[in-house]
């Protein structure tokens, strides 16, 4: 438990291939050229293809779903800005830092700042997450 | 109605409402969602054909594939912020309905930042499972991506 008695939560990491981004396009529809066509990315100011941000907040609520279990899904809050792309062949590691516990209406929620950063070390994704505990029982 | 026919997210006033939409969470979404994020957590539950429930971010990336079919990213529009509040766990096999509107639009620098409020909640509940607000930045007049 950290200083404020808000539990750790263990990093997770993953590898972002080309062809994992073009599973995340069938799975959730967006088609968006910039993700899955590489004539086209490299036209574009990002000179190549691009994961889908919310690929990368998977990373983010899977983190957070392994280590609350059924309170994330019935009291998980994510607050993010997508800061730069993920790219194939980058290595992610999603990370959450205790913050602090309070009470919101008599429930206690811990909140934690997360970030998802590339294996440079940069910040890809940021913000924050909460869980309401104790609401799914 | 192929994209180019739909209303760019730039033109789209404060207040608009998109007409809400209909889709199935059945299992084989549900493994091909869990299959493209590498998600093999055992936070889901067990039901008889997987999980039990399905990732609250699935959910969420369904009503944003809804909105999605309705309105038009224009090129060099970017998805710049998300957030997410997952209130109770959607089953695997339901049918769910979402709604969307435009809460907030600004211009900046000839861009324009929309957000977009949306929920989602199995046929029939009367509240939402998941809402959401995304935020995002686009050109005006730009050609259709």
């Amino acid at each position: 438990m950290s200083a404020e008695g808000v539990p750790e939560v263990p990093p997770l990491s993953r590898r972002v291939t080309q062809e994992g981004i073009r599973r995340y396009a069938e799975a959730s529809g967006d088609h968006n050229p910039i993700h899955i066509d590489e004539e086209y990315a490299r036209t574009t100011p990002f000179a190549g293809t691009i994961a889908h941000g919310m690929l990368v907040l998977a990373y983010l609520s899977e983190m957070m779903a392994a280590a609350f279990g059924d309170d994330w899904l019935a009291g998980g809050r994510l607050k993010v800005r997508f800061r730069a792309p993920a790219r194939p062949g980058d290595t992610l590691t999603a990370r959450a830092e205790p913050r602090r516990a309070r009470q919101v209406n008599g429930e206690p929620v811990f909140e934690y700042g997360i970030e998802c950063c590339n294996q440079r070390g940069e910040a890809l994704v940021s913000g924050t997450a909460e869980v309401v505990v104790g609401r799914s029982r | 109605m192929t994209s180019a026919n739909l209303p760019s997210v730039a033109d789209l006033p404060r207040g608009h409402e998109l007409p809400a939409a209909h889709f199935g969470l059945g299992a084989d979404d549900v493994r091909r969602y869990r299959e493209a994020v590498e998600d093999h957590s055992s936070a889901y539950g067990q039901g008889p054909d997987g999980p039990a429930w399905a990732p609250p971010l699935a959910v969420a990336a369904l009503a944003l594939r809804a909105i999605l079919d309705q309105v038009r990213l224009p090129a060099g529009a970017v998805h710049a912020g998300q957030e997410v509040e997952f209130r109770r766990p959607v089953p695997v096999g339901v049918f769910v309905r979402s709604r969307a509107r435009v809460a907030q639009r600004s211009e900046m620098r000839g861009a324009v930042v929309s957000v977009i409020e949306f929920d989602v909640g199995e046929d029939g509940s009367a509240t939402p499972a998941v809402v959401g607000r995304a935020t995002v930045i686009a050109p005006r007049g730009e050609a259709p991506s």
